[in-house]
């Protein structure tokens, strides 16, 4: 029987000389599911999410992707186990066209990736997606930031993911962009059927859409569980206190 | 056992003048990540300057020394805005900064080292100054090589009081550790790239002109002091001055004993697998904490 | 990127080919000695370019690679024929690579440059010392080498078997590999490429290339010693080339291989200061005005066109 959890860390540690940047956390991700990773800044969740996506090894602990222990192993291995993740900053191959940044993923790690619904089926359809369809041929380094972080989400998109980690997308969105965005992700999760992770500075917005929530402070884990039952937790309020809570 | 010390002494002299030539490179490629090959052409340069002004006007070399630093610095500004300017203003990133001033840099090299070649001819040139052995306690020496020892640990001794008693040593050490911090708190790279620039090439020229008092000259003598301050950089680490003076010295040192103990055919082997090694294993260099 | 498709490149080039296999009966013996020199360095040049051009690194390693086969063909001339000896040159380099690749492919720019110019210092210093200490001579001697024309139809199998390899390269999945990696490798890694194995892959792919050239130049030379086939000059102007022409391109290499055959026979000989002074400055305002090289004004006309037309 196929082991439900798809994600898993296991007491994972990072550190990098004497600094601790990722304390001893264990965190879990099931199909299906649509969680946030909130924290104040230096929290350690974008390092947190390196040792998730195989950028990073962690110094110490596991990460388990369906069951498999792929702890240390290259990302590349982790996106052939269907792990694929954005960056805070987009990463898109500037020189190539949109289509072929998406393509990229689809000849890589997605090609050994069965996929259950047309929206995979190939590049111009993940561009239908996410509302890019126009900018098809254009250099990726050409379109505007916004649309750059779009991009970035249908490259993982093409690696053809069971698991998509989402790093800060909404940074310097407006308003109505980021409704947009948060929608998107929406969608990705019921219909497409990947679970996602979502790291979010934009708190308020991220605890709209998502039903679970974990909490990082400091590296350590301090909340995980219902978004509106985190939200009202004392430890996390009281993390964030003196942090602007964004919106 | 004068024997051993005078093989040391020999050591500590090379040494000497590979951490002047690796100072200039590492103050050039921790600021601006510009590899600059060419570097040994500039030290030939400062060797040829103080040839011609010991045979032409009858200058004593030692005298040469400032105005060679001078010209050499001068010369430095000069490349900076012709060469290395552009580079900097203009990549998408550090690689390809890199990759593109290392290139530069070799084009540099063929450019200057065939001028001297067809000003200067091939032949080996040189010039007699305080040739003569000097005793000091038993120990042999002679008394160039004690002069040029003295210059070059001076010069770069006051190299690191420089980079870090100064306030312009202090900007420079700024933008070596963050470039960012460093131009956010004022400092300002487009007038401190090419000083540091010229700064790196004048401590060449002076390397060159110390040199030249001990050793005949010749348009190729630059290539292998490159070579060396590259090996020098990367067993002391880059961005860390102390670290190419102890790293120079150590290399010196090595050299002069590993020559005596294998044949001289082995030296350059032993230099390059050295860089290798370092690289692979620690390519923060062996210095740096 | 390419405005042809591959089946097109790959006739041209095979008509290209058959039509230089005639040349040993048509030219002089002079014109022969010069095709073969823009052949071969075609062949470095574009077996440069096709790791080089899409990774963006900066190799200097080319001298090492065509030192070693020609080395190969050093110790090995007859004892077997010319044709194992070209293949085993280029299977030697291709090894070579792949083991010092994995070692020294973590890193770029400037490092990997220096440590790759370093390795061709290294193997010929190597090499001296084991000729000293172990044979007790210092070169070699190729007595009864084959004859011009087989020489030539060598260099130019070589140089073909390159240009179609990189074409192939280029229009395949491993080809968009090496450009993910040469764009954001980190980036490529995250959607599934493996990038050690494709950087040590084309590495020794085109390792193979440099070395089978310097088996097969190799019995130009009479005597073989290290300093004559262990020469920088020859990675510097690979590389150089390649650059001119414009590293992402497969055309551009092979162009600017036939016009610096042609100016390096014209001018090296007789004016070999000016030679290398005009070579640099060249190197110098190419790298600050035209990085891209020519291909790429080239390609940047093109461009403009479909601006205008669209």
């Amino acid at each position: 029987m196929p082991d439900p959890v798809l994600l898993a860390a296991q007491k994972v540690t990072v550190r990098f000389g004497g600094l601790v940047a990722v304390d001893g956390v264990d965190f879990e991700v099931s199909p299906g599911e649509l969680v946030g990773v909130i924290g104040p800044n230096g929290a350690g969740k974008t390092t947190f999410f390196h040792t998730l996506s195989g950028v990073l090894a962690p110094t110490s602990g596991r990460i388990c992707v369906a069951g498999d222990d792929l702890t240390g192993k290259a990302a590349h291995v982790y996106a052939a186990q269907g792990v694929a993740r954005t960056f805070q900053t987009p990463r898109v191959f500037k020189e190539m066209s949109a289509e072929e940044n998406i393509r990229f993923g689809l000849e890589f790690a997605g090609r050994t990736r069965r996929h259950d619904h047309d929206a995979f089926e190939d590049a111009p359809a993940i561009l239908d997606i996410l509302g890019l369809a126009p900018m098809a041929r254009l250099p990726a380094g050409g379109l505007t930031p916004a649309r750059q972080r779009l991009l970035e989400i249908g490259m993982a998109l093409g690696a053809r993911p069971r698991v998509l980690l989402l790093d800060e997308v909404a940074a310097g969105l407006t308003h109505a962009e980021l409704d947009d965005c948060a929608q998107l992700i929406r969608r990705l999760r019921d219909e497409l059927g990947i679970a996602v992770i979502w790291i979010e500075h934009a708190v308020r917005v991220l605890m709209n859409y998502v039903e679970r929530v974990a909490v990082l402070h400091q590296g350590r884990k301090i909340a995980d569980g219902d978004s509106r039952v985190v939200a009202k937790d004392p430890a996390v309020i009281e993390a964030y206190l003196g942090e602007e809570v964004a919106a | 056992m004068s024997f051993w010390i005078e093989l040391a002494a020999t050591g500590l002299i090379t040494g000497g003048i590979y951490a002047v030539v690796a100072l200039g490179l590492n103050l050039q490629y921790g600021l601006m990540r510009v590899m600059n090959i060419s570097h040994g052409e500039f030290l030939m340069l400062g060797a040829y300057l103080t040839w011609l002004a010991y045979t032409v006007l009858g200058v004593n070399p030692l005298l040469s020394l400032p105005f060679v630093a001078v010209a050499l610095f001068a010369v430095g500004v000069g490349v900076y805005w012709l060469c290395f300017r552009r580079i900097l203003g203009s990549a998408p990133s550090v690689e390809v900064i890199e990759a593109r001033s290392l290139l530069v840099g070799f084009g540099l090299m063929f450019l200057v080292q065939n001028l001297a070649y067809l000003a200067w001819g091939a032949d080996l040139r040189g010039y007699a100054f305080l040739d003569h052995a000097v005793d000091l306690g038993g120990v042999r020496l002679m008394a160039n090589r004690l002069v040029v020892f003295g210059f070059a640990v001076a010069a770069s001794l006051a190299l690191l009081a420089l980079l870090r008693y100064t306030l312009i040593g202090k900007a420079v050490r700024a933008m070596m550790q963050s470039s960012t911090g460093a131009q956010l708190v004022g400092i300002d790279t487009a007038t401190l790239n090419p000083v540091v620039f010229g700064l790196g090439l004048a401590l060449a020229g002076v390397a060159g002109a110390l040199l030249s008092m001990v050793y005949e000259i010749s348009p190729g003598m630059g290539e292998p002091y490159t070579v060396t301050a590259l090996i020098v950089i990367t067993l002391g680490g880059l961005g860390s001055a102390i670290g190419s003076l102890l790293g120079g010295i150590l290399l010196g040192l090595v050299e002069a004993f590993g020559m005596h103990f294998t044949s001289p055919s082995l030296k350059m082997l032993l230099s390059y697998g050295v860089l290798i090694a370092v690289l692979l294993a620690r390519p923060q260099g062996l210095f740096k904490r | 990127m390419s405005a042809m498709t591959l089946a097109a490149s790959l006739r041209i080039t095979l008509l290209a080919t058959l039509a230089l296999a005639a040349m040993p009966w048509l030219l002089s013996d002079f014109a022969l000695s010069l095709t073969l020199s823009c052949l071969m360095y075609t062949g470095l040049a574009v077996s440069w370019a096709m790791f080089c051009g899409a990774t963006n690194y900066l190799s200097l390693a080319t001298s090492a690679f065509f030192g070693l086969g020609a080395y190969v063909t050093a110790w090995a001339f007859g004892d077997l024929p010319y044709l194992a000896i070209v293949l085993l040159g280029g299977a030697c380099a291709a090894l070579f690579a792949a083991l010092v690749g994995a070692a020294v492919l973590h890193l770029r720019g400037a490092y990997f440059a220096v440590i790759t110019f370093g390795l061709g210092e290294l193997v010929r210093h190597a090499i001296t010392y084991y000729e000293k200490s172990v044979h007790h001579t210092v070169g070699r001697v190729v007595s009864d080498p084959p004859a011009a024309e087989t020489v030539y139809l060598a260099v130019l199998a070589i140089a073909a078997l390159a240009v179609c390899t990189a074409l192939l390269v280029r229009h395949s999945r491993f080809g968009l590999a090496l450009r993910g990696i040469g764009a954001d490798e980190g980036r490529a890694e995250t959607l599934g490429v493996n990038a050690r194995l494709a950087k040590a892959s084309a590495f020794a792919l085109s390792a193979f290339f440099a070395g089978a050239l310097g088996a097969a130049m190799a019995v130009r030379w009479t005597y073989i010693d290290p300093p004559a086939v262990f020469n920088p000059f020859i990675g510097f102007q690979t590389v150089l080339i390649a650059m001119v022409g414009g590293a992402q391109t497969i055309i551009g290499p092979i162009v600017s291989a036939i016009v610096f055959s042609l100016l390096t026979e014209f001018l090296r000989l007789r004016f070999p200061y000016m030679f290398l002074i005009i070579l640099g400055a060249m190197l110098i305002v190419l790298v600050l005005y035209l990085p891209g090289g020519f291909a790429s004004l080239i390609e940047r006309a093109r461009q403009r066109r479909r601006k205008a037309n669209a």
